[in-house]
């Protein structure tokens, strides 16, 4: 067992192959929409993603996960995964989420194997259950003893890393811009957490409806740099 | 605990009879059943009182047995006042035997100032049988003019086809700073939603209802998405209950004459 300080910078790592860099979770629809246009609307539309839709989605996800794991049920876990896929509307974005999910399950049996991620990834291949980034990490942080307020902190970090060197590519913005965003909205990162340790399992999947729009969109834009 | 309001429905088909058997209780009643120009058959779900209050609580279950066919929509809007101590709560159960069709179309849901409100939706039903479902929530009136007066409403619909989950659709709606900006209401006070499962509601019958409603609205704001297992989702943004209701009439429309061969419906409710 290493210490847990280099596993998390490998896993948040934006150059890290999760396969986040092909996805734009529906702000492509508003960069080509003009709504997105440069460093302070982008910082608007993800401090917003953030409070409504990685809290009770992706973040709240992993926190359930890793619970789960911690009380070893695995029907927990199924029902987890199978919310994060019926509750997203958007053909593109819950696609991507899956191969995302299968990818970097298989990515981290080769890196950081253990059971409950060797059980997940069997479940994915026999098609029991769909494949999501939140359960897999979920499971790899569990394994290297990352507390779960650390796991789900850096989870969010991760995530809003990966939009901004998106929004660097594609709106684009300056690379120190792309930066500063991350510093800004750290502290926000902060109550996410406190509020993703408040809530229930009841509150997992909301959506927000100018999202689920943007995402459903994407499926109909002329040129596109991303997936979703 | 007694249901403020409780109504269960039942419907059969007995040699090509469409038989309807049910009760309600408390605030819940329902018509007779109306057969519509097309020989569709409808019922029309009442609210006796004035509207949905502080720790009210709602229970419906819709059941259709195998081939049956019903249209259901309420009479008139549902309207949410203030819940200080504790939330309105409506949850419906429907149940879809084979090859059975169910038109749910709910009227404008009208959130009033201080409203805390949960709707639960669950639907099972087989890989034959065919869902459509259509609501619209909007913020009520108030004295001061201003919109998002509610304290916040939570909406979810969850449909499972012979077991397995196929939609989880989850609205939480709660007025804050950001409510009317990006990734939420963009500064519109109206969501609609359309939900369609049918045997045949494949992408490309997506495709032709996003075409054929952006050609008669094109300026709305709408999202229109496929969910495996044959079901199609769709969003809509708007500002006034006229055009959303106009635009879930078209959908509804297109969605009758394409997957169920019938034509447009026409309540009798007005």
């Amino acid at each position: 067992m290493t210490n847990g300080l280099m596993p998390l910078l490998q896993l948040s790592d934006s150059q890290f192959p999760s396969g986040a860099f092909s996805h734009s979770f529906g702000f492509e629809t508003y960069i080509q929409e003009d709504v997105v246009t440069g460093t302070e609307s982008f910082k608007q539309a993800l401090m917003v993603f953030l409070k409504k839709q990685l809290i009770y989605n992706d973040g709240l996800a992993c926190r359930l996960a890793y619970e789960s794991i911690e009380n070893g049920s695995a029907e927990d876990l199924l029902e987890i995964d199978h919310v994060l896929f019926a509750t997203c509307v958007a053909r593109e974005t819950r696609e991507g989420n899956r191969k995302m999910g299968e990818r970097m399950a298989k990515l981290f049996m080769e890196l950081y194997p253990s059971t409950n991620l060797s059980e997940y990834l069997s479940w994915i291949k026999e098609k029991k259950a769909y494949g999501h980034p939140s359960v897999v990490l979920a499971a790899v942080y569990h394994s290297l003893d990352i507390s779960k307020k650390v796991a789900v902190e850096t989870f969010l970090f991760t995530n809003l890393s990966s939009l901004v060197q998106n929004a660097v590519r594609g709106i684009p913005i300056g690379q120190t811009d792309g930066q500063r965003v991350l510093v800004d909205l750290q502290p926000i990162v902060e109550e996410a957490v406190q509020i993703i340790m408040n809530l229930s399992s009841e509150d997992l999947g909301a959506g927000s409806p100018g999202l689920e729009i943007a995402q459903m969109h994407h499926e109909r834009l002329n040129v596109r740099l991303f997936m979703s | 605990m007694s249901e403020t309001g409780l109504l269960n429905l039942e419907v059969k088909n007995r040699n090509s009879r469409t038989m309807i058997h049910g009760y309600y209780e408390g605030a819940f009643k329902y018509t007779r059943p109306v057969r519509l120009d097309d020989d569709s058959l409808s019922v029309y779900l009442i609210h006796v009182g004035g509207g949905y209050v502080d720790g009210d609580t709602y229970g419906s279950t819709i059941k259709l047995e195998e081939g049956a066919e019903l249209a259901v929509t309420s009479q008139a809007s549902t309207k949410v006042y203030k819940s200080p101590s504790k939330p309105v709560e409506q949850r419906t159960t429907i149940q879809l035997g084979a090859e059975s069709v169910l038109e749910y179309y709910l009227d404008p849901l009208i959130l009033y100032k201080g409203a805390k409100f949960i709707q639960e939706t669950m639907v099972e039903m087989e890989h034959n049988s065919s869902f459509f479902y259509s609501d619209i929530i909007t913020p009520g009136w108030s004295e001061d003019g201003s919109n998002f007066q509610y304290d916040w409403m939570r909406n979810k619909l969850k449909v499972y086809q012979n077991g397995k989950l196929v939609l989880f659709d989850h609205l939480l709606l709660e007025p804050d700073d950001e409510l009317e900006g990006v990734l939420q209401l963009e500064g519109h006070t109206h969501v609609g939603s359309f939900i369609i499962f049918h045997p045949k509601a494949s992408r490309e019958f997506g495709e032709w209802l996003y075409e054929s409603v952006i050609g008669a609205h094109p300026h709305v704001r709408i999202g229109i998405s496929n969910m495996e297992d044959n079901g199609v989702v769709v969003r809509i943004l708007d500002n006034r209950t006229q055009t959303m209701e106009r635009i879930i009439s078209h959908i509804h429309t297109f969605a009758r004459k394409e997957l169920l061969g019938k034509g447009e419906i026409s309540w009798r409710k007005y």
